[in-house]
Parts: C-alpha cells; structure tokens; sequence
C-alpha cells in the first residue's frame, strides 16, 4: 500500500501545483502589505479571504487532477453550453436589475460567470479543432464555426458591459487559432484587417469621449487628476520602487491610497513599488516557468485535444498576466483585468484552480490512464 | 490521416514560436520596468514623495513691541478655537449636545454654523467657537473620546495690552485680502500669499519687515484625499524637501512712555481728538493718542462683521488718527508764528504798541478781533497772552504773506515731518506762487491778515505744531520726530538703534525774537489774564498758546456767538499747543479736540495732564522745584493784581482766547 503511494506520488506532476502556490504565496503577502493600512475602508482583512479561495481552488485543482481528460472532452460542448447559459442569465438579470451586472449570486456565493466562460471557450476550441480536420492548415473558410464559438460569448460580455473580458476571449481564440497552425497568409491579411479596421474606427466610429480615453492612455499627464490619474499613480509607485523597492509594507502609494483599487487591478504597481526591478524579474520568472511548462506539456502528450486543452489554458493566464502587467507599467490602455494569483478576487481564484487541475490531469494522463 | 501523437508534432513548431511571443511580452513588460524604475526611477521616486507630503507654513513669532519704559505694548498670546471636522463626526446628535454644553451655547447655534459651512469639503475643519477658555479647553481634551470630530485649534493671536490706548500708533496686523495682494507683492517686492498676516496700520505697518520674521515651514504626510498622516523626519529625504524653522521677527522698543498714554487716553475721555507729546532736544516722540479709538486685536483673527460695522458706522471715525493723519486750520497757535516772523522782519519790536479797538478795516472789510470791545494798547507779550487778532493783523498788513510763510516753512509748518509712520499729511503754508499755481489767481492782502492768524489756508496737523513749537523752546532746532528707538533681534541683540536726527536750525537775526515769543506763551498759562491760565496745571510751569479752528466760517452777525451754542458740527475745534518747563524746556505737545469751542478748557488740560505725568516721571527733581516756583509766580500776580484792583482781588477768568 505504501508502496503504491510512493508509486503514486512519483509520479503525480506537482510542477502546476508547485507554481501556483510560489505564485500565490508572493500575492497573498503582497495583498497583505497593500491592504494592511486600509482598516478604514476594510480591506485590511482581504488576505485572509483570499487564503481561504486559495486552499478551495487547491482542492478543486487535486479534485480535477484526478479526472481523466478524455472526460474533459466529453463534456467540452456541455460545459461550454453551461458557462454560456451562465452568462446569459447574467445578462438577463442585470436587465431586469440596475446597469451593468457581472455577478452571479447563488446564496452566499457570488461568482462571475465571465470567468468560467474562458475555460468554457478553451473546451469548445479544443474539442472543435480535435474532431475537425485536426491536421488541417487553417484557412479563413475554417475559422467560421470557431469564430461563432469565440463570438457568441465574447460580445453577451461586451455587453454587459465587460470589454476587457471580451477582448480577452478574442486574445484566448487568437492564440489557440495561432497554434491550430492559422496559415500566415491569413495571419497577414488579419493583421492587415485589424490594423485598417481600427483607423477606420478611430476616425468614424469612436465618439469623443473614447478618443480623449485613447489620448489619455497616450499621454496620460494631459488629464493627470482626472482620467489620467490611475495611469499616473500607478507609473509612479512602479518607478518609485527602483530597483531594489522600498521594502515589504512600505509602499505609500498604496497606504495613504494614491493608487486606488490597490488589492485588485493594481496590485503589480504595489509589488513594483515595495520589490524593484529584481522584484519585478523574480515575479516573472515565476510566471515563465509555468508558462513554459504548459508549453512544454502540450507538445509532449499523447492526445491533440490534451494539447490543445493545454495551450487554451496557458492562454487564458498568459494574456491575464500579460494584459495586466502592460497596463499597470502604462504599455496599454487601463481595463479592469486582474493578474492571476495576486489580484484579489474569489472566481479568478477558482478559474486558475480549474485550470492548473486540468493541465496536471493532462500531465498525469501520460503516466496514469493509458 | 494522422495518429493523435502526429498530430501533436506537426504542432511543435507554433509552440516554439508561442514560447517565444511568451517570452517576447514578458521582455517587453521587463523592458517597461526598467525604463520606469531605472531609467525614471529618481524622477518617479521624488513624485511619489512630492505626492504625499504636503509644505505647512510654520507662522513665524511676530516681534513684540516695547514702551521706553520697557512695558510691554503688543504681545503674542496663544489662543484656542473649538473646531468640528464633519468627517469624523459620529451620533451628531449626542456629540453636538455635549459640545454645546460645555460651551455653554445652543445646539441649534452649533448647527446653524454647521450648515454655513456645509458646502465645503468634509474633512475641512469648522471653527464652532473661537476664542474659548481654558476651562472649555480642559473640558474638550479631557472628554476627548467622547466627542469625536471635536477638537482644539491653537493659534497665535497678536494681543494689544491696553487694547484701545494708542492704537493708532501701533496700528494693527491682518490677513492680506485678494485685493491688497498683487499691490503689495509689487510694493514690497516680497513672495506674500493669500491668508499672510501683514502689518496694516501704524508701527506694524511701518516696522512690517522687521517686525515680520521668516515664515519656516514643515511637511507633513496626508493622504490622497488631502488628510494629514502624521508629521515626517525629513532629514532623510531629498534636496529641496527640508523643514525649515521659522525666524522670530525683531522686538521693538518705542519712543513712547506708555504712562503717559494712559495720562493722555484718560484726558481725551468722551472727547473726539489726539495728542501728541515730543522731546524737544531729540524729537522722539513720546505720546501720541487719538481718540475714538479702536482694539487692534480685533483684526489679527479677522473682523466680527459688528465689530467692523461699529468702526465704521462710527460718525467719529475712529479708525482716522488725529495727529499725523489729519490737518486742521492752527487757529490762534499760529499767531506765535506770526509773532516771529514780525519781530524778524522788523516790522514790530519788544515795545511796539498797537491799540485793539476790537475790529480791524482793510478796504471794506471789517477783521473783528474775538474780544468786541477791543484789547486797547498792546504788545507782543500782551497779544499772544490775550490773542489779540488786531495786533497781528495789523504787523502782518505791513508784511507779504511769503515772509510769514518762511518763517512757518522753516518752523517746521507745511511739510510732512518725516515722522517714520504711514500717511502722514502735509498740512498747507500758502505763497502767493502757491496760489497763482493753485487757483490761477493773485494774493489779495486780506487773505494775508487771515492766514497771520492761522485760518484761511493755514493748515496744519498736531505734530507739525508740536515740531514747532519745540524749536521755539529749544532755540529754533527742528528734529525729525521719531517713534522707534531701538530694534532688537529674538536673541535680544541690539539690531538698528535710531539716533535724534537735525534737520535743520534756524537762526534768528534778532536774539530777543525767541524771548519775548517765550515770554507772551508762558504768560498765556501763568499770567491771571492769560488765555490758559485756569487749566496751566501745578509744577509743569508750562508755555503754550490756545487756538480755535473755525469748522465754519462764521457770518457777521454770529461772530460773537458762543460756541456751545451753535451745532455739535458746526462747533470749533479746540487746539492748545505747548512746552514745558518754561525756564528749562523738555518737551513740547500740541493737542486737538474737535468741536470742543476753546482751546483753553477742551485741549489744554489734555496737554496739562500729559504734561504732569511727564515731569513727574522723567523731571521729578524739576517737578518739586516748579511748585515752589508757581508759588512765587501766584504771589507775585496777586500782589500786582492788589496794586492795580485793590478792592477785588480775584482773578478774571478768561471768556475764551
């Protein structure tokens, strides 16, 4: 028996696991030393919230390592309907109540389906793209059916108003469409597309008051107490750190609330502020080693739905991560994008969970299932 | 077809590629922080510092302010305000009751004050009282914890001691106004902000630079919505964020003997005028009151709207300094001058005999002298004591007016004294070019017999006369008057002391000129038929001439009206102008008092009583032996009152002068 533990043990793949709790331990004591000064508006007890979504995304993650993927591809169309049907109710009932609703509330727990809806997206790609030619080249004739499974979703968020998540999606398909092996010629003319389209839509589709955004995100100083003033502070507590920081719980920005929303969009500007450049680079290395090895995973299994699968997942949180650094340091506009394992917030949480459970299933499944 | 393990390799190649856009981003992210952190770093590190620290001013102590028997004038005094924060007010309603027991005020007043103020940020702080005791101070910092949102403000209030005695001399200090600040930046060529206290008025305006001091300042951490943290050690941080302490401004120590104010606020009681009292060997100056007067202290926290509404709806004006700041027509005083000018110019000796029969005709004019049935033949000594009009109408009718104004110029007359004090006025001595320029006409000689006895164009204010009349004391030196005798640094270290300054010293072609001018003032107090003689007072052997300005010129039928008949406004201003000791003179005063009729029972006990707490203070030894010499004096015009009028020996009281 003992034996067949140790056996076991061997060769369960800790490596998702691992990097999650490195990341997570880095967040969570980041959360705590943003939010400690915060007793007034109550934010100073947040760290210990997000310990408990952690160790619930852990035991949903083991929970799921223990699935066999091919049950993953099974149900990829079901739980694409669920999350979508999700997002749907909450649509609905953000009609019936007040503006803009992204919540779901089920008794005590209140999710945000958009969240699931990623990993929905990814299931349906990778069943799609699995059972259809698979070792087709990708074409724009092909991307007709993938582009309704991507859209559907993507613009019942945008609606709900959520454009980051929306955009999201459509990052999520490009990339999982990339790796599908689009054909240049294609990548091409989509970029050539994009690259038009937007013009166009800068010249004759935005309204004023979207093009001033654009203008702030460019120079951000032009309307430094108004809507430059989050891309402002957050520059500042970044730069200020320097390359060492100034120290674990030191950051002003954070304490005497320069920077706002501080436990959640913001948290990297904070870490930058408190760790320095090394910081910085230890952070990201952190995340490159779990990207990579997702990268690594999905060219190394047996099955093209578990690398698919696999890329799909590595996307969601790569453009996550990626997204969120970029606008906190100012590379882009400001929207509300949390970066995985610091940012404060439960359904993240539970997504990352979700999916560093299915990857070390897809990992396992090599030693395990076959 | 290809197997599933196929099907992966052929994708091998777009996840390198993926690995290497992974790759690329998180290099451009890194690149991103770099360029923040390294290459901005100093920059963004100085903004994040800039960003929570907030400059405070740190008021620097204002210097005090000295009598020159070193009593204090003006004092700085810790005061404390009672002020509500809105933010961190909670259960208002119990908060606000206890507030309003312990200072014993109405809870509706606290919320009426409340509302006023709604409109502004709630974590600015409310002022609910100022000014409260130290029993509400203890009561508010003991029940601290209960009365949240309330707390003490301490602030450094500018405290006048003997409030309205001589306040126009010290003047007052108050908040720069939008209006005053780009003038005074301009003037003063000075960095000033809105809401810096300046000197406004009198000495603090005066000595405004001196006594001012360097503002310092200090950071202090506040949050994003403008709250103060906590105060910060800035020793560690960069250039140009540095505390600075404030520089105490300089002490002041005055000319002014502060008992003699007191002496001569108490004689101008229920009076409108001023005094001004100065030493006739340096000039310094060592009374000067005006009186409606007003509390200086009021202005240093800003005004109560009835406070400001009773200075200014006052008919008495009592914000206008009667000494330096207005002028009047001399009157009789000026007859001294005259007097001089006449025995200078030859035209009257010691013996010149004019004969008063009470009017004086020049073409068809009729000069009417104040007596109506006339002085009968006078003298110099016996015109100045008596004021007789004729006598000097008819000496100055044989002189140009530019003759007497030379001598009333070089006496000190028609020019400000240069007095080291704001708004100083010129007063007037006519010249015939004078008026050609002013009124593009020519002297008539009758204008010529009003001025010789100080009406008309003659106008001069009480120190100009004082200066005057001191040079007639002291043998015909005119000093510049001065207020301030020495400024100390905080340390007590003797900065600036200011020193007598000569203007100018006349001298007379005649040596009996001074005498007999001397001789005629001391017997206007001392002789029994003397225009003073019932107000000359005991031990000050006092010289001086009484004066009455015309407010309005009187018709024909109303000259021999008698003052206090006639209305409040249309009543005479009464002047005595004086020096003292006769026979060893130290210091000289003039005296006004609006619309009080005679110079002799309205001024003169004002320069009387001034004049008392002077020698009995700075001449004591003098003092003694003056009282023995008034006996003498008294003996010797009683018995020459028996020669002439053995059957009544009682004094006549003089009507008026």
């Amino acid at each position: 028996m003992n034996q067949t533990i140790i056996q076991f043990l061997k060769r369960y793949d800790f490596s998702f696991l691992g990097s999650m709790a490195a990341i997570f331990l880095v967040g969570v004591l980041n959360l705590y030393s943003a939010t400690h000064a915060q007793s007034h508006e109550g934010l100073d007890l947040l760290w210990k919230s997000q310990i408990g979504w952690f160790l619930f995304a852990v035991t949903v993650a083991i929970a799921i390592s223990f699935i066999n993927p091919k049950t993953f591809e099974r149900f990829a169309y079901f739980g694409y309907i669920l999350t979508l049907f999700l997002v749907l109710l909450v649509l609905l009932m953000g009609k019936v109540g007040m503006g803009a609703q992204r919540w779901l509330i089920l008794g005590p727990i209140r999710m945000q389906p958009s969240e699931f809806m990623k990993l929905g997206l990814v299931l349906a790609l990778a069943r799609y793209f699995t059972k259809v030619y698979p070792e087709r080249q990708l074409g724009f004739k092909d991307l007709i059916v993938p582009g309704m499974i991507m859209g559907i979703p993507a613009i019942m968020v945008i609606v709900q108003p959520d454009l980051g998540t929306g955009m999201l999606l459509v990052f999520i398909f490009s990339m999982m469409i990339f790796y599908k092996r689009l054909k240049w010629r294609t990548i091409v003319t989509l970029g050539v597309i994009s690259i038009v389209s937007g013009v166009l839509m800068y010249n004759f589709g935005l309204r004023e008051y979207q093009k001033k955004r654009i203008h702030t995100f460019i120079d951000p100083y032009e309307d430094a107490k108004g809507s430059g003033y989050n891309a402002i502070q957050s520059e500042i507590a970044i730069g200020s750190g320097r390359l060492f920081g100034k120290g674990f719980k030191n950051s002003s920005q954070a304490s005497l609330n320069y920077l706002p929303e501080n436990h959640t969009d913001f948290v990297f500007a904070i870490f930058n502020e408190e760790h320095g450049f090394f910081g910085s680079v230890f952070l990201i290395i952190l995340y490159l080693v779990f990207f990579m090895r997702m990268v690594w995973l999905a060219t190394s299994v047996q099955r093209f739905f578990d690398s698919v699968l696999v890329v799909g997942i590595m996307s969601i949180f790569f453009w996550h991560a990626f997204i969120n650094m970029a606008m906190v340091s100012g590379l882009l506009p400001i929207v509300g994008i949390p970066l995985p394992l610091m940012s404060y917030g439960g359904s993240s949480m539970l997504t990352f969970g979700v999916g560093v459970g299915m990857a070390t299933s897809v990992s396992n499944s090599r030693n395990f299932f076959n | 077809m290809f197997g599933e393990e196929e099907l992966v390799k052929i994708h091998k190649d777009r996840a390198a590629i993926l690995s290497y856009i992974i790759t690329a981003a998180f290099g451009l992210v890194l690149s991103r922080l770099w360029y923040l952190q390294v290459y901005k770093g100093e920059t963004l590190h100085n903004y994040s510092i800039q960003n929570r620290l907030r400059k405070e001013v740190v008021w620097a102590p204002r210097g005090l302010i000295n009598s020159r028997d070193d009593q204090l004038l003006v004092d700085n005094i810790p005061r404390f305000d009672a002020i509500l924060t809105p933010q961190f007010l909670i259960d208002n309603e119990e908060t606000l009751d206890k507030l309003a027991k312990i200072l014993s005020t109405d809870v509706t007043e606290i919320k009426k004050i409340l509302k006023k103020n709604s409109n502004q940020a709630r974590y600015r702080p409310i002022i609910v009282k100022k000014n409260i005791s130290f029993g509400e101070l203890a009561q508010i910092e003991s029940q601290n914890a209960d009365l949240p949102g309330i707390s003490v403000d301490t602030f450094i209030s500018r405290e006048y001691r003997d409030k309205e005695i001589g306040a126009h001399l010290l003047g007052y200090i108050s908040e720069i106004s939008q209006i005053q600040l780009p003038k005074l930046r301009e003037r003063d060529k000075m960095e000033y902000r809105l809401g810096d206290f300046i000197g406004q008025f009198g000495i603090e305006e005066q000595l405004d630079r001196y006594l001012r001091g360097e503002n310092g300042h200090e950071f202090v951490e506040v949050d994003a919505r403008g709250r103060r943290k906590r105060y910060i050690n800035t020793d560690n941080l960069f250039k140009g964020i540095e505390d600075e302490k404030p520089l105490s401004g300089m002490n002041v120590k005055l000319t002014i003997d502060r008992d003699m104010q007191v002496a001569a606020f108490n004689a101008l009681e229920g009076k409108v005028g001023g005094i001004i009292a100065i030493d006739i060997d340096s000039g310094e100056v060592l009374t000067m009151v005006s009186r409606p007067s007003f509390d200086p202290s009021q202005f240093s926290r800003g005004l109560t709207p009835e406070y400001w509404r009773s200075l200014v709806g006052n008919k008495e004006h009592p914000l206008r300094d009667r000494n330096i700041q207005e002028h009047f027509s001399p009157g009789s005083t000026f007859k001294a001058i005259t007097g001089i000018a006449a025995f200078e110019h030859g035209e009257i000796d010691e013996n010149t005999e004019v004969n008063c029969g009470g009017s004086f005709r020049l073409g068809r004019k009729v000069y009417h002298c104040w007596k109506k049935e006339g002085h009968g033949p006078t003298n110099l000594v016996k015109a100045i004591r008596e004021s007789c009009n004729v006598f000097f109408q008819k000496a100055a009718n044989r002189m140009d007016i530019d003759d007497i104004s030379k001598y009333a110029k070089a006496f000190g007359l028609g020019a400000r004294t240069g007095i080291s004090l704001p708004r100083e006025v010129n007063g007037l001595i006519p010249t015939k070019e004078w008026k050609r320029k002013r009124y593009g006409q020519e002297w008539q000689a009758g204008e010529t017999l009003s001025c010789a006895i100080g009406q008309s164009y003659v106008i001069a204010s009480t120190i100009q006369m004082a200066v005057s009349y001191a040079a007639i004391a002291n043998g015909g030196k005119i000093f510049r008057p001065f207020v301030v005798k020495d400024i100390y640094d905080s340390q007590g270290e003797l900065v600036k002391t200011f020193t007598p300054e000569l203007l100018s010293e006349i001298t007379m072609k005649n040596p009996k000129t001074l005498k007999f001018v001397r001789e005629g003032l001391f017997q206007v107090v001392n002789n029994p038929k003397g225009t003073a003689f019932a107000r000359r007072g005991q031990g000050i052997l006092m010289a001086g001439k009484t004066g009455t300005s015309q407010v309005k010129s009187a018709s024909a039928d109303k000259v021999y009206q008698k003052c206090e008949l006639m209305d409040y406004e249309s009543r005479h201003h009464a002047l005595f102008v004086g020096f003292a000791p006769y026979d060893n003179p130290k210091i000289a005063a003039a005296a006004i008092v609006e619309h009080g009729c005679h110079g002799s029972s309205a001024a003169t006990p004002v320069v009387e009583a001034v004049m008392t707490q002077y020698m009995k203070k700075y001449q004591p030894e003098m003092y003694l032996a003056n009282l023995e010499k008034d006996k003498t004096i008294k003996d010797s015009w009683i018995k020459s009152l028996r020669a002439a009028q053995p059957v009544k020996p009682k004094p006549a009281e003089p009507a008026a002068e």
